[in-house]
């Protein structure tokens, strides 16, 4: 039971030890931004470009559509 | 084989402390670490051990992690979601919101990049409070739905201030600055995004010389990119009559019961501000009636106490910024937390707890005689309105120059407390808020107000001006000869900075660093604490 334990609590550590060590690779070398702007900024900019949009101009400007709201 | 003189006493000093600032001293050369063009780290910046780990732990991971945790507080996953894959200001934008802490916070040390960082998280926290808010309530998200977020939302141009809304707040009523996410925020963040509303508006007629501010906030509605979160919208004139133009776009394109607030010019006239309370009043009706929710005293009072103690707050950090070197937030946190701040008002503990926390780290200063910024070889006052895709080109002129920007115009444009005794006095002083607009009291306000950079720069001990250029501002530009004429009369060592706002394009970074390096050399005579940050190549980063 105590060895269990023990082994246990050395793998939790080890996960621990790992997770920060990749934790600190991430952070240290910037590779969260390299990654955003390298992939994610260029593939989301490319779905902005490509979307479809409502054209506003179209939207007929009423003066008296709406009451002038003077107190 | 020639045997390396590795110093291993200089390594582990390295290592533990980080490498000292000057050039002088061996150099920790800032510079090399970006690479060309992106202003992406070849590695991020070892400051030492213990603020190596405090920076991961407590900056990067911790406001990872509390933007996720701030969303499902503020909002939910879904229609974060959804939103960031709807509006280009929030899929292309927010996401490198760690590197903007980083330019903010390079080089900062101990007590100074911890404070200056909770400034930063605040404005993260405020933020993701407004896109929540903005995406809970967008029709566009709901398959059309008018919910109830939508019908507790109010919506106003981004110059109004936030307290104006507070007696409906006790109600479940929620004030979003239209373009204060998706225009000025973006800026800061992401100055890529920006660039395709003010052509948007552009390609519709609009020539290219008008404040870039207007014309990015109209630019926005013509590529269809605000949500549609209010049944009603309140807009005004912001601090120039330029944007008079966006206001008329917004009624044209929002289509939707407006409420024209506007923001006097003339506004030290007591018949004036008399004018202006009417007109504050009338917008109360106009949002009683649209809601058919009264206005509440109580609701009112109570939030303005609470700003007012922010306000408190600010004085007494002011106090210590001016008087001693013991003040440890940088020029960029303590600009952006204010202008923030004061202008959103108050819809959470956000910057209470920061202030907090802040007030916490400088009295520890105080008290134990720590400098944050022990190469500062000048106090400066920055006035007139920042560049905002290179707001923090003061933390890169104190790495670089030891020009430790101590006060800014931003941060004391709403340099009062709102009286909330009395119905009469609590209007009298939203009135003269209101009329200070952000960029109105001290850039376009009139002379008395512009020449107050005199007074501040004697009450905050500060030895030269940061003077920016907005290129684009005709009232800015009108006086760009008054002030030369004042900086010679007053012998005030002074340098200009040209800038367009939002528009990186027109005068970039690597200009701006330019001219202050030229001044610094040729003026001053002075050497560069670290010669690596002199000239590098940034022209595509965030």
């Amino acid at each position: 039971m105590k060895k269990c334990i023990c082994k246990l609590i050395r793998k939790l550590l080890g996960i621990f030890i790992l997770a920060n060590i990749v934790i600190f690779v991430i952070f240290f070398f910037d590779l969260d931004g390299k990654l955003l702007y390298n992939v994610v900024e260029p593939f989301m900019k490319k779905h902005f470009d490509n979307m479809e949009r409502r054209d506003v101009l179209q939207t007929p400007y009423d003066m008296d559509k709406f009451p002038k709201y003077k107190y | 084989m020639a045997k390396k003189n590795i110093d291993y006493k200089q390594l582990a000093k390295d290592f533990w402390y980080g490498k000292p600032h000057t050039a002088e001293e061996g150099g920790r050369r800032l510079g090399e670490l970006q690479m060309d063009k992106t202003g992406l780290y070849r590695h991020r910046e070892w400051r030492g051990f213990k603020d190596t780990m405090y920076y991961m732990y407590n900056v990067w991971g911790y406001n990872y992690v509390h933007m996720v945790t701030d969303i499902m507080k503020y909002g939910n996953l879904v229609d974060f979601m959804k939103g960031t894959w709807r509006y280009r200001w929030m899929g292309q934008t927010y996401l490198p919101v760690i590197h903007w802490f980083d330019r903010g916070l390079a080089g900062l040390r101990g007590e100074a990049l911890r404070a200056s960082a909770w400034h930063y998280r605040a404005m993260v926290s405020a933020a993701l409070q407004q896109i929540c808010n903005f995406f809970i309530a967008d029709t566009r998200l709901h398959n059309g739905e008018q919910n109830e977020d939508y019908k507790h939302t109010f919506l106003a141009k981004e110059t109004t201030w936030g307290g104006m809304f507070y007696p409906w707040a006790d109600a479940g009523f929620k004030y979003i600055p239209i373009e204060m996410i998706p225009y000025f925020v973006t800026c800061h963040v992401n100055s890529h995004t920006v660039l395709n509303y003010i052509d948007a508006v552009q390609s519709i007629g609009l020539p290219g010389d008008p404040c870039p501010m207007c014309q990015a906030e109209a630019g926005l509605y013509v590529l269809d990119d605000v949500p549609d979160s209010s049944p009603f919208v309140i807009t005004c004139n912001e601090a120039c009559d330029g944007s008079v133009a966006t206001a008329i776009v917004q009624d044209w394109f929002i289509d939707k019961p407006l409420f024209a607030l506007p923001l006097p010019m003339q506004f030290d006239d007591p018949l004036v501000r008399e004018n202006c309370m009417k007109e504050i009043e009338e917008c109360w009706k106009f949002i009683e009636d649209q809601t058919g929710v009264p206005f509440n005293w109580e609701s009112m009072q109570k939030r303005l106490e609470m700003q007012n103690k922010l306000q408190r707050d600010e004085h007494e950090k002011w106090e210590v910024a001016a008087n001693t070197d013991f003040y440890p937030i940088n020029g960029v946190a303590q600009a952006l937390f204010r202008i923030f701040s004061t202008q959103y008002g108050i819809q959470g503990d956000f910057w209470d707890e920061a202030s907090e926390k802040v007030k916490k780290i400088m009295y520890k200063c105080v008290e134990k005689k720590i400098n944050p910024f022990p190469q500062t070889r000048h106090r400066v006052i920055a006035w007139s309105c920042a560049p905002l895709y290179y707001s923090n080109w003061c933390t890169w002129a104190y790495n670089c120059w030891g020009l430790n920007v101590i006060i800014n115009m931003d941060s004391l444009m709403f340099d009062m407390e709102v009286r909330n005794d009395t119905y009469e006095h609590m209007l009298e002083d939203v009135a003269t808020y209101h009329m200070w607009a952000p960029m109105r009291r001290m850039a376009v306000g009139g002379m008395h107000h512009i020449f107050e950079l005199w007074d501040y720069m004697e009450k905050f001990n500060c030895d030269m001006v940061a003077m920016y250029d907005q290129l684009q501002c005709k009232g800015m530009q009108g006086v760009h000869g008054l002030f030369e004429d004042e900086f010679r009369k007053r012998d005030v060592k002074a340098f200009w900075m040209p800038h367009a706002l939002p528009d990186s394009r027109t005068v970039s970074r690597a200009e701006i660093r330019r001219m202050i390096n030229d001044y610094m050399t040729t003026v001053m005579h002075e050497e560069p604490l670290d010669p690596s940050l002199l000239d590098f190549d940034d022209s595509m980063t965030w």
